[in-house]
């Protein structure tokens, strides 16, 4: 009997001593959450040291960035794509156009109006940084931090959104040159032939 | 007495007779209106503090958002109706093996369990659906049709979890019945009524000076009553730490495994109603139904009706306290307690109460 009633008192007392514990995390969420909000909130980067400096990287693996200004839209990274995740549409401007120069003092010929990377094939290969003339189409970070800085997450909330368009053609030049490409068919042809 | 007022509203217009069974049926579906919505918004309202509660106790925040969209409202405050609305949009599956016809009716049994039981609790001094002069024992008696539901589902889905689920709920209702039966026997000595309002009458004014006069603290054994009730009745309505016949770890969902979409949806309404109906006894018969717990303070029926919610909220909350703190009992430690503690203890209240009453009064 009297075993009957210290197991009871134990199971009562214990019991009382559990939901004091939860009760105490209950009222304390505010201070004890660990939960990150993660698109609003993020933990600190850590400080990390691997013996050299960013800078100092020889190859980065991570978001493709492609410097639209430097493009001359020679389909040449696109070539080189194991995965083709990248689809470039080019107009030809006429001849005499100014269409801007590049920083290596290229003239462009082409007028870019499409130049997408699909993140979601990419499997960061690097072969397409290698044979750009311009070198306009990089990894993010690392030997690149001083053109683009790092983006470790590149993280979307649906899949349109790792489509990266990097295309900075406006609609209006779009058209003015697709006006003037049709009578220039012609001769296109000629050469072709 | 809303049944009643009905009544007598509908047959001052003389266009039915006194007593017409059309009449009756007309008003009864009246009156089920509200306990239906009374249900549904029980269960939203449950649903988003269960996993709020749940993750304020495990150090998280639960659900939270700031709009349309992926988001479900601000602190995920949509996230219910959300929720509701995919139950609704679900494909409802019925295994090929399954009996057809008892897998259809049996959430509907385990449904209309609590919708029957909600037509006797009084929610404020008008505010009862019927106010039967049995109803204490009405609504006990009500409560126990829902072994029925999950046998029917257990054995209908063909499904060795589900019959699993279905036997060990059986065999667990059936036993916690009893403990539930014997600690409202005592408060039945004491009020010498079985009508809910007359309990509830009972409890009207002071006792020791301050205290409410609840039967909670009218002496020793119905304070101990109150206990054996209050976790009697956690178990009849099969939450944790009692869930062995839905025991996620061991019986994937118990007897209703098999069940998704919509008739899943209401096994879902019928627990938290479930909830709902047991808090509300317990409300009733010890924590003084719709009075204030100050005496005489804001007593008026709007009053009344808030109060009451807010004594069934309290239990609803201690109810989910108690999930998301006790582990789950084993099988033969769940019967031991209710044969070998609860039992025996609600045995010795109804003696002790007895006893009491001879002396006191």
């Amino acid at each position: 009997m009297s075993k009957y009633l210290h197991d009871l008192w134990s199971s009562v007392s214990s019991s009382m001593i559990g939901m004091r514990i939860t009760f105490k995390h209950f009222l304390r969420i505010r201070k004890g959450n660990v939960t990150l909000q993660y698109p609003e909130e993020k933990w600190p980067r850590p400080e990390r040291n691997i013996g050299f400096e960013h800078k100092d990287y020889n190859v980065i693996r991570s978001k493709l960035h492609v410097d639209m200004d430097d493009c001359i839209g020679c389909y040449k990274c696109a070539r080189a794509c194991p995965v083709d995740c990248i689809k470039i549409e080019t107009i030809k401007v006429p001849k005499g156009t100014d269409i801007g120069i590049t920083s290596n003092d290229t003239k462009k010929r082409l007028l870019v109006n499409r130049f997408d990377i699909d993140m979601t094939e990419c499997m960061y290969c690097n072969l397409c940084v290698y044979p750009c003339p311009e070198e306009c189409i990089f990894m993010t970070g690392g030997p690149n931090s001083s053109k683009h800085p790092i983006d470790y997450e590149f993280s979307e909330y649906n899949r349109e959104g790792l489509m990266y368009r990097f295309a900075t053609a406006t609609q209006e030049e779009i058209d003015r040159y697709t006006d003037t490409e049709t009578p220039e068919k012609p001769t296109e042809k000629e050469e072709t032939e | 007495m809303v049944v009643d007022n009905l009544m007598q509203w509908f047959e001052s217009w003389t266009l039915w007779e006194a007593g017409s069974p059309l009449l009756f049926l007309i008003v009864v579906v009246i009156a089920g209106v509200p306990i239906f919505l009374l249900m549904a918004v029980n269960a939203l309202v449950a649903v988003y503090a269960e996993l709020k509660i749940s993750a304020f106790m495990q150090d998280r925040v639960g659900p939270m958002g700031q709009g349309p969209g992926l988001h479900a409202g601000k602190w995920g405050l949509l996230q219910t109706v959300a929720d509701a609305l995919k139950l609704l949009l679900k494909e409802d599956i019925i295994p090929t093996l399954a009996d057809r016809k008892l897998f259809i009716i049996a959430p509907f049994i385990i449904f209309v369990t609590p919708f029957i039981a909600l037509a006797a609790l009084p929610f404020n001094q008008n505010l009862l659906i019927a106010d039967l002069n049995i109803g204490v024992f009405y609504i006990l008696a009500v409560g126990s049709i829902s072994v029925i539901g999950i046998i029917m589902a257990g054995w209908s889905s063909n499904n060795k979890w589900s019959l699993y689920g279905a036997m060990r709920s059986a065999a667990q209702i059936v036993s916690y019945e009893i403990p539930v039966a014997l600690s409202i026997v005592s408060v039945i000595m004491l009020t010498g009524t079985l009508s809910m309002q007359g309990i509830i009458s009972y409890q009207d004014g002071t006792t020791l000076g301050i205290l409410p006069n609840w039967i909670l603290f009218n002496n020793p054994f119905s304070f101990i009553a109150f206990f054996i009730f209050f976790i009697s009745g956690v178990a009849e309505v099969n939450r944790t730490p009692f869930d062995i016949p839905e025991a996620e770890s061991e019986l994937v969902a118990g007897f209703h495994t098999e069940y998704s979409g919509m008739r899943w949806a209401f096994f879902f309404l019928s627990e938290y109603a479930n909830m709902l109906i047991i808090s509300g006894i317990a409300a009733v018969a010890f924590l003084g139904g719709w009075h204030s717990p100050i005496p005489g303070f804001l007593e008026s029926p709007g009053w009344s009706l808030f109060w009451f919610i807010s004594k069934i909220g309290m239990l609803i909350f201690i109810m989910m306290w108690f999930r998301w703190t006790f582990p789950r009992l084993r099988v033969d430690q769940l019967m031991n307690i209710c044969w070998k503690v609860l039992l025996p203890l609600a045995l010795l209240n109804i003696f002790g109460v007895g006893i009491w009453t001879l002396l006191t009064g």
